[in-house]
């Protein structure tokens, strides 16, 4: 409910600060030109594992759970992150008694854009203590670390929440539980029993959260708190999470096995 | 009940009132339809809801409650009142809301309701579906966790597309928790199209793929019907669900048809057919695979006189009561039971079998004027190797454990082997007057499952249960006898033969060709009081004649006040008349110069005659 009351003061706030009172007209955005760039459609056959072209992965608990107490060991076995020969990638995480496996594949180091549209079209898994994301980190993490590298969160869901989800940003002074977040919230449907376009598009003066192309969230380089990272390029993450800061923990009745089924992933840039 | 159980005919009044007020062209005229009204109870009684409390329970145990209400803004919500363990009044609370007119509730996907209680508690059964007759489209809920907090709680609709005339609303039925009763409040009770219930799951049988043996005329009735829904929290919840809301289907209806309301009908064979089945188009897990054998070849017909049988299970004869025919006993019995019934015969059907046991212990079973268990068995699979089938008889109260274990060659599967096992081959078995159970264990880990039919003890001795012949006639000299019973010999004046010590046994002296004998009925014990203590000093012997063919423990006693007695054991069943002459030595330290009584003690028919302490 709260998350609903966030979303609904979200587009009074656009409307009110934009486009006047219609909140038909907020939606009239400019006309784009997008031109493809880079993308994975995932028709690969049942069980083949991802393109090594394209994607790495991060493998283990990392250190404290990937920062966030995540109770999942990553692998990069096909039971955990395979296609599934129906033109999708599937992402898979397994229950074995008290511990889980699951996948988290990125383009680190294979691919990176500053700028441009980023989009994927996914069925998210469901569920207490499931965390799906769709996600971004800048490229230079590696020598700044995180959060001054900036991190964004394309697309973000709580399993126990199947009907919302989230697009966020964290850079350096607003990150973690001081992230600028905005909640999209589905009426009387949820992400997991259907596909759904998950896009941002992201010049050099904000970055703008789309659900099925519609906009949810902009956030402009004067809304950040701190200093504004966004100017160069950032890699692509998948990752099914069980567990974590975020989510919380997973129940003895979340069902498992539990899937983020991926129909295909697209990098724009604007054409000229 | 008083207010309410009332009908409210409030809502019907309003509606004939609309339809005698209007003038319509007929040709227009469609098939009613039925209302859609949402709300079941949000502050009252919602129109045309009546409710009625099931039968055992305390009647008064539902009201409307104007003081706790959810979010203290509604003006009332349902107040459930869970009597202690033990009430008076009715032994739980239940009962179901339902509408004289059905309602259309297609639109819906949800029955939802708030509910708060006194305490932490696991409520039953809750659902719908419920219109106290046929009660078709019924879905419940089991164990629905509560506590003291007002929380939401979800109940799917299954299959609402099937829901066009619902008349049963709502139902409940809670026990004590722990013996204690409680209270639960449930509010804002409505139908709802929430949209957000996900990922169905349908199972039939528990969701397993189950083969079976069977036959044409077998019937079975499919079971373990569920329906699983994600809920908008992520978690699932499952329901138990009537077997209207699947469509049956068999893949091979020349073997075996599946009803609407799922029960099998094995058809033909040899062959085989698979029962699946959908809900709302999805496929249910779970499956049933008839392989038909044909025609079902029948036990052999038992033919004993019922007056000589004692029946656990057969058609042919009426069964004693029984308590269980599996008592499931964990944590070692692997056996479950898929019993079926074949042209109107029913038969055991014992699967995954390690060993099972029948109980009848309300009665226990005198068994003491039987000679035999018989029960008829069929291996439907084939044996690798001969099988050991071993059958234990237990006794109550005494007698203990006894067993038999018989030897069936591996040539003989899938055919009925009619076992007739004296009751004297059960190893063990001292006692039979308390039979309670009968125990069948796979002894050599060979047989996978079998039938049993015709399980009954019987009486197949030959010989009568009586003698045709009186005692041999006494030869010894009135002089050197005292005698107690005897046609040949004056008895001990005022001797009482049947004195009340409180026994079961069943006195009476029956003529046998002219010879006066006496015959001691269903023996427990049975005294006899001497018309005046006895100095026997001077005797050297008890001489008794005895005769019985039921009787497996029999005992003579002597008394002295103390009363200080002894028992000598006679040797039972006899074959023909039993003549013993017992030195009065072996029964010391009873006082011979001073012996009051004499008593016997055992079981079956008795007769006895010439009776006496001798020289």
């Amino acid at each position: 409910m709260k998350l609903n009351i966030i979303y609904l003061f979200a587009i009074a706030s656009l409307v009110a600060a934009s486009w006047g009172c219609n909140p038909d007209n907020f939606q009239k955005l400019d006309q784009r030109n997008w031109e493809l760039v880079w993308s994975d459609e995932f028709n690969g056959a049942a069980g083949q594992v991802p393109d090594a072209t394209k994607w790495t992965y991060d493998i283990g608990t990392g250190d404290n759970g990937w920062g966030n107490q995540e109770l999942q060991v990553y692998t990069d076995k096909p039971e955990n992150v395979a296609m599934d020969g129906q033109g999708n990638l599937v992402i898979t995480a397994l229950r074995t008694g008290s511990s889980f496996t699951s996948a988290r594949i990125k383009t680190q180091d294979l691919f990176g854009q500053q700028y441009g549209r980023f989009e994927a079209r996914l069925k998210t898994p469901y569920g207490p203590g499931l965390w799906p994301a769709f996600w971004m980190l800048g490229a230079n993490i590696e020598t700044v670390s995180w959060p001054q590298c900036g991190e964004i969160d394309i697309m973000e869901l709580r399993g126990q929440e199947p009907h919302i989800i989230h697009g966020s940003i964290h850079g350096p002074g607003y990150s973690a539980g001081n992230a600028i977040t905005k909640g999209y919230s589905l009426s009387k449907a949820r992400f997991d029993t259907d596909y759904n376009l998950f896009a941002i598009e992201w010049d050099r003066d904000k970055i703008d959260f789309f659900v099925n192309d519609f906009l949810y969230q902009r956030i402009a380089r004067s809304d950040v708190p701190g200093e504004w990272v966004y100017d160069q390029p950032f890699f692509i993450i998948f990752n099914v999470a069980v567990g974590g800061t975020f989510v919380g923990f997973p129940t003895p009745s979340t069902p498992f096995p539990q899937r983020m089924t991926i129909d295909y992933v697209r990098v724009y840039q604007k054409a000229n | 009940m008083k207010t309410n159980i009332a009908v409210r005919h409030l809502f019907i009044g309003f509606f004939s009132l609309f339809l005698l007020s209007c003038e319509r062209d007929l040709s227009d005229l469609k098939p009613a339809a039925y209302p859609t009204n949402p709300e079941v109870f949000i502050d009252a009684f919602s129109p045309g809801l009546n409710y009625a409390a099931f039968g055992g329970s305390v009647p008064t145990a539902f009201d409307v409650d104007t003081e706790v209400t959810y979010k203290n803004t509604s003006l009332a919500s349902m107040r459930f009142e869970v009597p202690d363990a033990g009430d008076p009044r009715g032994a739980y609370a239940g009962g179901a809301f339902f509408t004289s007119v059905g309602r259309d509730l297609s639109g819906y996907d949800a029955l939802t309701f708030w509910a708060k209680a006194s305490q932490a508690a696991n409520i039953d059964i809750i659902g719908f579906g419920n219109d106290l007759g046929a009660s078709k489209y019924q879905a419940i809920i089991s164990g629905l966790a509560v506590n003291t907090n007002w929380q939401k709680y979800i109940i799917p609709l299954p299959d609402p597309a099937k829901l066009t005339a619902e008349r049963g609303m709502f139902f409940y039925s809670e026990g004590p928790e722990n013996g204690r009763g409680y209270t639960f409040w449930i509010d804002e009770l409505t139908f709802e199209k929430l949209g957000t219930l996900a990922h169905p799951q349908h199972a039939i049988l528990n969701g397993e793929d189950q083969v079976e043996t069977s036959f044409i005329g077998v019937s079975k009735t499919i079971g373990g019907l569920s329906s699983t829904f994600n809920l908008p929290t992520g978690i699932n919840q499952s329901l138990n669900v009537a077997p209207a809301y699947f469509t049956f289907t068999s893949s091979n209806e020349s073997v075996a048809t599946v009803s609407e309301s799922g029960v099998v009908r094995v058809v033909g064979g040899p062959g085989s057919a698979k029962i699946t089945a959908t809900l709302g188009g999805v496929p249910a897990k779970g499956s049933l695979t008839i392989q038909s054998l044909g025609n079902f070849q029948s036990a052999p017909i038992p033919t004993r006189s019922p007056d000589k049988v004692i029946s656990i299970f057969s058609d042919a004869y009426n069964d004693v009561p029984v308590d269980y025919y599996n008592g499931f006993w964990q944590p070692f019995q692997t056996t479950l039971s898929a019993d079926f019934t074949v042209n109107n015969d029913r038969i055991l059907h014992y699967t995954d079998f390690n060993f099972v046991g029948i109980q009848f212990s309300s009665p226990t079973i005198n068994a003491t004027s039987m000679t035999h268990l018989h029960l008829d068995i069929y291996f439907p699979n084939p044996l690798t190797t001969n099988a050991r089938f071993k059958i234990e008889l237990v006794n109550f109260v005494s007698g203990g454990t006894g067993a038999f274990t018989t030897t069936i060659p591996a040539t003989q599967s899938q055919q009925w082997i009619s076992l007739d096992i004296p009751l004297s081959s059960f190893a063990g078995l001292s006692g039979r007057a308390n039979l309670a159970q009968i125990i069948f264990v796979d002894d050599n880990n060979s047989i996978s499952s079998f039938y049993a039919d015709n399980i009954y003890f019987y009486n197949g001795s030959s010989s009568p249960l009586a003698p045709t012949n009186p005692a041999p006639l006494p030869t010894h000299p009135a002089a050197n006898v005292i005698s107690v019973f005897s046609d040949s010999y004056a008895a001990i004046p005022s001797t009482d033969l049947n004195p009340n010590w409180g026994q079961a046994t069943v006195v009476t002296q029956v003529g046998i060709q002219g010879n006066n004998t006496l015959r001691y009925g269903g023996l427990n014990y049975q005294g006899i009081q001497l018309g005046s203590p006895q100095n026997i000093t001077g005797m050297g012997f008890l001489h008794l004649d005895f005769w019985t063919a039921n009787s497996n423990a029999l005992s003579v006693y002597i008394i002295s006040p103390g009363p200080v007695e002894t028992a000598s054991v006679l040797t039972v069943p006899t074959s023909g008349w039993s003549s013993v002459d017992i030195p009065l030595s072996a029964f010391a330290p009873v006082n011979l110069s001073n012996v009051i009584q004499l008593k016997f003690e055992g079981n079956g028919d008795i007769y006895l005659d010439n009776i006496y302490f001798r020289r």
